[in-house]
């Protein structure tokens, strides 16, 4: 279940970067020849926000995201695993708040496009918000078991990412 | 109240590892109930959306992608044998190439941590070989990769400017002077340890090694003439030129044949989650930002600072310490995001340039890199070494003294950061 989780949101990121450098890419070689394209500002944007969404859920099931472990870990055993649990409630609401609100706000977009691409529903644009927290809920609570294992042990998953790091570059 | 209810709930979350940009937000929603009530909770959803779309920040994606594939793409032994073949003659020669090598880095990725550990696996077990102790191999490697964040292109500058509403183009270009002294500085302190332990020369000085190197390396330096020409030329923006670093990275791989599919993708993974990691700090950045405006927190603070002094210099000292422990704790990106929108009502009234303030803000985070307990580039290099944090930081307390006399120099005389600035944009 996570590695399926993880395959397609891999997937999406590459595809959405891919097509972000590309956007990119093109932009400015049109811009050069002083044919600037009406629709880049509007759809790098766009892309850059898809980016954010799919690559912190991503991010999220691989507990990348920028924190601070120092404290936690130094806190004795059984109460730290209170403080993970109050930590894993506060993130999961929040995305649930999240949820609710962007799919409110969809209910307010009907009928409303893009400024310079009119065949693009603002709909499906920010459909990324109530969709990107329900992935985050989900790959939050699907790399909790890990999490909870490494922090009860006092492992830092800042620095088994800090090993991966070194075992890639000694690949490369 | 309000403002110090949420200022200890944001840190009570932190402390318990809450993500610092989830941690913000939350904040932003507690502020938002009890300033305006449930009623605007749905404003949530569009400010996470606003603050994810900001167009000047698509440069961090395209920089961290052209890093990564950089990293990958088999650059890293000729930058390596071209700096060597530059300055292998004086003596401790190796760690004079890792400094140098560094410079070529910065010039090409964002990520610090990245860049140390595709250096520092090639050039610290060759250090160690060559005599140099554990822990010096990695003080050099640290520092002079901490050095690289106030070298363009540099994310938590693209964060800075963007946060402080000001010019990712200048704030790049003031990094270059303080960059280089910085560099020169950390190759004096180098070059004493290398008398003190006698270490060796690596190669005699030979114009044809050198050419021959240089002609391997070239395509290489196709990236910083891009990104440094394009952008100090004004033929390009930030955000163009890193599109045009990840084109040039790509074909400088595929030059060098070391560019495949599947580092490719590991690649692109890199820079999109590197890219949404930084990315949900400055969208909750946007949530807080309109909680702080409606409480007045920025003017309040701006102030009362200037009822205790109006000196710039004085303000500029308290900035200087107060980002200096805040480095000790924080991630820079995190720092830059939580902070600056506080400060820059501030030093606008104090009449000091936000650009010149920028580079002091972004060289504090450099140096709070090298400090337990937040210190990932001090920590990958320490474990590429395999030598204890603090036996590293007895040694690297010589180049942190470094990094602080550039940053002292770079406070109070504006020049050095600012005069290239005034040469290309004013």
């Amino acid at each position: 279940m996570k590695k399926a989780i993880e395959t397609l949101l891999e997937w999406v990121l590459i595809l959405l970067m891919v097509t972000l450098t590309l956007v990119v890419v093109v932009a400015v070689i049109y811009r050069k020849l002083d044919a600037s394209l009406s629709w880049y500002d509007e759809v790098a944007s766009v892309l850059l926000s898809w980016v954010t969404y799919y690559g912190a859920a991503l991010a999220a099931l691989k507990r990348k995201h920028i924190g601070f472990d120092t404290i936690l870990l130094a806190i004795p055993m059984p109460a730290r695993m209170w403080a993970v649990a109050a930590a894993e409630v506060l993130v999961i609401a929040f995305f649930v708040l999240l949820a609710w609100a962007g799919w409110e706000v969809l209910q307010v977009l009907e009928g409303m496009s893009l400024i310079s691409l009119t065949w693009v529903p603002v709909q499906l644009t920010q459909s990324v918000i109530p969709v990107g927290a329900v992935l985050f809920i989900i790959c939050e609570l699907a790399s909790l078991p890990e999490y909870w294992r490494a922090t009860a042990a006092g492992i830092s998953f800042e620095h088994t990412e800090i090993e991966e790091e070194i075992e890639r570059a000694k690949q490369a | 109240m309000t403002v110090l209810v949420i200022f200890v709930a944001l840190l009570a979350m932190i402390f318990v590892n809450v993500p610092i940009g989830i941690a913000l937000a939350i904040s932003g929603v507690i502020g938002l109930l009890m300033t305006e009530g449930t009623g605007a909770l749905v404003t949530v959803a569009l400010d996470m959306y606003d603050g994810s779309t900001k167009f000047s920040l698509i440069a961090i994606p395209m920089f961290v992608l052209a890093g990564a594939i950089m990293n990958a793409g088999g650059i890293t032994d000729r930058l390596i044998n071209f700096v060597s073949a530059l300055i292998g003659f004086v003596r401790g020669g190796l760690g004079m190439v890792n400094i140098g090598v560094s410079l070529f880095f910065a010039e090409i990725s964002g990520s610090a941590v990245a860049d140390v550990a595709a250096l520092g696996s090639v050039l610290i077990p060759q250090m160690k070989r060559r005599g140099y102790s554990g822990a010096l191999s990695a003080a050099i490697t640290s520092s002079s990769a901490s050095l690289a964040i106030i070298i363009p292109p540099s994310i938590p500058m693209i964060i800075y400017a963007v946060s402080a509403n000001t010019s990712i183009e200048q704030l790049f270009v003031a990094g270059i002077v303080p960059g280089l002294l910085g560099a020169a500085g950390l190759m004096g302190v180098a070059y004493m340890f290398a008398r003190r332990y006698n270490l060796p020369v690596e190669e005699a000085f030979n114009v044809a090694q050198l050419k021959r190197t240089f002609m391997d390396a070239l395509p290489a330096f196709s990236l910083p003439v891009i990104i440094l020409g394009g952008i100090f030329g004004g033929f390009v923006t930030a955000t163009e030129a890193a599109g045009l670093a990840v084109a040039a990275a790509l074909l400088v791989g595929a030059w060098y044949r070391q560019v495949d599919l599947k580092r490719l993708k590991s690649a692109m993974l890199d820079g999109g989650m590197q890219t949404a990691v930084v990315m949900i700090l400055v969208a909750a950045s946007v949530l807080m930002g309109g909680f702080l405006t409606r409480a007045q927190m920025p003017q309040e603070l701006a102030q009362y600072m200037m009822s205790l002094t109006d000196n710039k210099y004085v303000i500029l000292m308290i900035l200087n310490v107060f980002f200096l422990v805040i480095g000790f704790f924080l991630h820079s990106v995190a720092a830059i995001i939580l902070v600056v929108p506080i400060v820059v009502p501030l030093i606008q009234q104090v009449g000091i340039d936000p650009i010149h303030f920028g580079l002091i803000v972004t060289l504090n985070l450099a140096i709070g890199q090298q400090t337990p307990p937040v210190a990932s580039v001090l920590i990958t290099a320490c474990s590429i070494a395999r030598t204890n944090i603090w036996e590293v930081s007895k040694v690297n307390i010589h180049f942190i003294a470094v990094l602080l006399a550039v940053l002292l120099m770079c406070t109070y005389i504006p020049a050095i950061p600012m005069f290239l600035v005034d040469v290309f944009y004013r």
